[in-house]
């Protein structure tokens, strides 16, 4: 079972807060969760829900106000030594949403791609530097005389593949894909999908997914985390959330999922969810539990009792 | 000629733009009706040319480009022929509206949401003073906005996507238009009010009885609302057809394709089906079907001569040679094979 | 370089197939079997091997206006150059004496000696109207106003060239990271506040008395205190690119600040930190005319356009010898307008919205 499994990437008690002291923000508050060796974890929610905070947190962008993050056991959030700043950046990359504007203008993609090597330290010589973009562009399923062209002679797909060659360069193991694929034309989504789980299965890539769309992550995650407000509401196997929805807002996000087919949808019912409708009280605060292995919901304890008897039927 | 119950009709349309000293040909001969009433959904990806299509409805190309062919009828008048931002005036807003893909960008950020209403609601419908001020609450309420009278008050940064979205709706149909087009209206926003401000669209349409044009690049997006759907790839209609035939019957490998490389007919584990390398560029001429170079069911004859309309059912054409009666028998990939027999994709 | 222009002719050949498949003779029959499906092919997009400073130079030099300018700046500036090699030389310092009829001061009139003719007396060939011995006449003292006109060009430029170079500099390093390094932001922001509120005349006033007045005291002082609008310029440019995707990518690849500022942040800034410098020079040129009016400007022996506007300001009210203004202010004027017109040309030109055509 799950604890069997080597976790890569713990988060506990993940809280970030922006603005100043007067005017705090807190765009994630006590999130935790665990990410095991060669899953693809995703999480799912709206625009302003924090999603992409966390990921940002992750890789260290955002600063952490509270809680940890550990990469393969190490503390990874907060100050951290030099190697270890070396090790993160070599092991844990990112892939952008929008990837009209995650590629540098200015230059071209053969320093784009190679921008990486450089901050590694490895004292490449120009051929061998060459060789290696020429590489991760075919790894990519890109020409290699793509390197002398600048980013804007590509289409949103080439770019973002593009972009996921940048990463991969650096030859990781984890990878934070934030909306990869959300910017993209459907046509072109199927692409990148592909080679995600191609290259994860090549090199046992760790990924972490964000998107807003539940439809794309239960294609690719074998995890979902389910994010409302900078909490967690629910999380579980992908398949055992389509089946057992709990919480109202998973239920809702489920009901909003596009179907390409009109007789399903014209009888589709929307489910809205009201984030008043718990009534949470000082007594019946809201808990994150576990009811079934690897099935967490977050509810009040009358909620819990509500959801035990859904998954016993 | 146009078709009697059209409200909107394009006729053999061509738009090119030069960009760099080249020609772009981006419109290559579009033939179109936009019935009385219906809502269409025009699909394609992006560089389709699916937005510069509508655009050419409302005198809203870039300056580099140009109507170089064709006709397009609205109200007798061949909208083509205009010159002048003058006569465009006449049917931008009043007659043919627009609501944008972002609703930041259509939205004046330094005035309240209240003022632009007022704005639309005077210009268009000549109230004055308090009888403005409670039609423009009204249309605020009409959109589905709880307390307008709060809300009127309040600048755009106020808002949430979907509200924001909902106010330009709101000001997009202040005008009472006839033609309403959404360019991608859900695109940025979260699934959840995606659905909600397709629903508000939908309402909308049968109260203000409007005609309503879709954009999109996802097909999954249009089954609810569309009557009629065209796909359009490299500046070209490539199928027309009533939503179910699209959906259960698509005929051209184009439609194959963006079908079945939807997500949400994935098997988890299998690869989706994807379509390979990318749109052509129109900067060259276009010899033959488009989509050829990308179909792996290519015949020679599509690299040769461009396909002419096969008509599939009265309300249902594609431009493929596979309906010729000369061609081999292609049958649709296995998705959409199962997508039509089920009628119906499995909910979990 | 070399490689990479023999792999893109692949593409092109690549583009050629596809186009050689569509000329070839089919047979009816042939002509609905399965083509040969190359998944490569359709990778091939469209290649308009754009590159960003030709296509600024291109835009640049289709504005004619701009490129008149620019010839006219040019000019200007070899010109005063190449003045003092002309045959035509007049050291511009010179007080130049001429013999001329004695005019006697009450009458007006000439001075006549016995026989009638006027008495001739060697004197200052003081405020001569442009013409044929003096190109552009000569000043109140007697000074040829040509060669004064153009040494003080050329010095007005190198001033102007000079505070540009240094603004740019200053403004851009200290620019950069002031917006780029979150923690020297504080620092820098309320240190530009106090320095931004001494007002630059009274630095100018104090480095005059403190120092020898001269060109160098003179592009000291206004080194001393230009940069700063230069640095607060581009610092919000900075800021409001700095979060950008690309630049947060580069962040996760471990890219050094060095790096990113060189190759991310200035790339984009280019166009206006050129038109920022392209105004800085004839901001100096009249900065200095204004000092030079307030009477801190560099001494009489340096002609530059300060000073001789200066001179000809004070000669303004009799209309005989307003040439004396009028010259060096179309010079100042020409100066003007030409930078002011070309920096706006060349920052429309880099901007690649501006590319399209």
């Amino acid at each position: 079972m799950a604890e069997t499994r080597e976790k890569l990437l713990e988060v506990q008690d993940l809280q970030v807060t922006f603005g100043n002291k007067r005017h705090p923000f807190t765009a994630v508050d006590g999130v935790s969760f665990d990410i095991y060796k060669g899953e693809t974890f995703g999480l799912v929610g709206e625009s302003g829900s924090g999603k992409t905070t966390i990921g940002r947190a992750i890789i260290r962008v955002n600063p952490v106000s509270g809680g940890t993050v550990k990469y393969q056991g190490e503390v990874i959030s907060g100050k951290v030594s030099r190697e270890t700043d070396r090790r993160i950046i070599k092991n844990i990359q990112m892939i952008f949403q929008d990837p009209m504007a995650s590629l540098n203008e200015r230059a071209k993609v053969d320093y784009i791609v190679s921008e990486g090597l450089y901050a590694l330290g490895e004292h490449l010589s120009e051929e061998a530097r060459q060789e290696k973009v020429s590489q991760a562009l075919a790894d990519v399923g890109l020409l290699p005389e793509f390197a002398s062209r600048f980013p804007h002679e590509f289409s949103g797909g080439q770019r973002q593949r593009i972009g996921i060659a940048r990463a991969l360069i650096m030859e990781p193991q984890f990878i934070i894909a934030d909306e990869p694929i959300s910017a993209l034309d459907v046509s072109i989504r199927a692409q990148v999908l592909n080679l995600m789980s191609r290259l994860q299965k090549e090199r046992g890539l760790t990924y972490l997914f964000i998107a807003h769309d539940l439809s794309v992550v239960r294609f690719i995650s074998d995890r979902i985390g389910v994010i409302y407000k900078g909490k967690l509401m629910e999380l579980a196997g992908s398949e055992q959330l389509f089946a057992h929805p709990l919480h109202p807002y998973t239920r809702a996000l489920l009901s909003a999922i596009p179907m390409p087919d009109p007789e399903s949808e014209r009888k589709k019912q929307l489910v809205v969810y009201d984030p008043t409708q718990h009534g949470y009280t000082e007594d019946d605060p809201p808990l994150w539990e576990e009811l079934e292995p690897g099935h967490f919901v977050r509810g009040s304890r009358r909620e819990l009792e509500g959801y035990r008897k859904v998954l016993g039927q | 000629m146009p078709n009697e119950n059209a409200i909107l009709s394009f006729e053999e349309l061509e738009i090119r733009f030069t960009l760099r000293g080249q020609v772009l040909n981006a419109i290559r001969g579009i033939s179109l009706d936009v019935m009385q009433g219906e809502s269409l959904a025009i699909v394609g990806e992006s560089g389709s040319g699916k937005s510069v299509f509508t655009k050419s409805a409302m005198g809203l190309l870039d300056a580099n480009g140009a109507i170089t062919g064709g006709h397009i009828w609205y109200g007798g008048k061949d909208l083509a022929q205009f010159k002048t931002e003058k006569e465009w005036l006449t049917i931008r807003g009043k007659e043919i509206a627009m609501v944008m893909q972002d609703p930041m960008t259509s939205l004046n950020p330094l005035k309240t949401i209240g003022d632009q209403i007022t704005e639309a609601v005077l210009l268009h419908q000549g109230l004055k003073g308090e009888a403005a001020r409670k039609a423009a609450m009204d249309a605020l309420a009409a959109v589905g906005i709880d307390e307008p009278e709060r809300r009127y008050r309040q600048y755009p940064h106020e808002f949430s996507g979907g509200m924001r979205q909902r106010v330009v709706i709101a000001i997009a149909v202040a005008c009472r238009p006839k033609v309403l087009i959404c360019d991608e209206p859900t695109t940025a926003l979260d699934v959840t009010i995606q659905a909600q401000i397709l629903d508000l669209i939908k309402a909308l349409q049968k109260k203000l009885d409007l005609t309503t044009i879709y954009i999109t690049h996802d097909l999954g997006v249009v089954a609810n609302v569309a009557d009629r759907i065209a796909v359009m790839y490299a500046g070209d209609i490539v199928e027309v057809g009533r939503c179910e035939e699209v959906f259960y019957d698509p005929k051209h490998p184009y439609t194959w394709a963006l079908l079945s490389s939807l997500p949400q007919l994935g098997v988890k584990g299998q690869d989706l089906y994807s379509i390979q390398g990318t749109p052509p560029n129109l900067f060259y001429e276009v010899h033959g079907d488009a989509f050829a170079p990308r179909n792996p069911q290519a015949l020679n004859i599509d690299f040769v001569e461009r396909p002419p309309f096969f008509q599939v059912s009265p309300t249902h054409k594609a431009r493929t040679w596979l309906l010729d009666p000369r061609a081999p028998k292609v049958e649709p990939p296995e998705h959409i094979r199962q997508l039509r027999q089920k009628g119906g994709y499995p909910h979990g | 370089m070399a490689i990479f222009r023999i792999k893109d002719s692949k593409t092109q050949a690549l583009a050629d197939s596809l186009d050689r498949q569509a000329q070839r003779q089919f047979t009816q029959e042939e002509l609905f079997q399965f083509a040969p499906y190359d998944p490569g092919a359709g990778e091939r997009g469209g290649y308009s091997d754009y590159s960003y400073w030709r296509s600024t130079l291109r835009a640049f030099r289709k504005n004619r206006v701009a490129m008149f300018f620019l010839c006219v700046i040019l000019a200007t500036l070899l010109f005063t150059f190449l003045e003092p090699l002309l045959p035509y030389d007049r050291e511009p310092n010179t007080i130049y004496y001429v013999e001329q009829a004695e005019i006697n001061l009450f009458t007006r009139k000439p001075v006549l000696d016995e026989k009638g003719n006027p008495v001739m007396k060697v004197s200052r060939a003081t405020d001569r109207a442009p013409g044929e011995e003096f190109w552009f006449g000569t000043n109140s003292i007697g000074q040829d106003l040509w060669s004064q006109i153009w040494s003080g060009t050329r010095n007005s430029l190198f001033i102007g060239f000079s505070v540009a170079c240094v603004d740019a500099l200053l403004g851009i390093l200290v620019g950069v990271l002031w917006g780029y390094v979150r923690k020297l932001d504080f620092l820098f922001t309320e240190l530009y506040n106090i320095f931004d509120n001494v007002p630059q005349t009274l630095i100018v006033v104090i480095i005059s008395y403190v120092l020898r007045p001269g060109m160098g005291t003179m592009i000291f002082a206004m080194c001393l205190t230009s940069w700063l609008a230069t640095a607060r310029f581009i610092r919000n440019q900075v800021v409001i690119i700095r979060d950008r995707d690309y630049n947060l990518a580069s962040r996760c690849l471990g890219t050094s600040t060095g790096r990113i500022i060189t190759k991310n942040l200035l790339p984009y800034l280019v166009s206006i930190i050129t038109m920022r410098m392209a105004l800085a020079i004839p901001a100096a040129i009249n900065n200095e005319v204004f000092i030079t009016y307030i009477g801190l400007g560099v001494p009489l022996e340096t002609p530059t356009l300060g000073n001789l506007v200066e001179a000809g300001r004070k000669v303004m009210g009799e209309a005989a010898l307003r040439y004396q203004l009028f010259i060096p202010v179309v010079i100042l004027a020409t100066i003007t307008i030409s930078f002011y017109i070309i920096g706006n040309a060349f920052a429309d030109a880099a901007d690649p919205k501006n590319h399209v055509n």
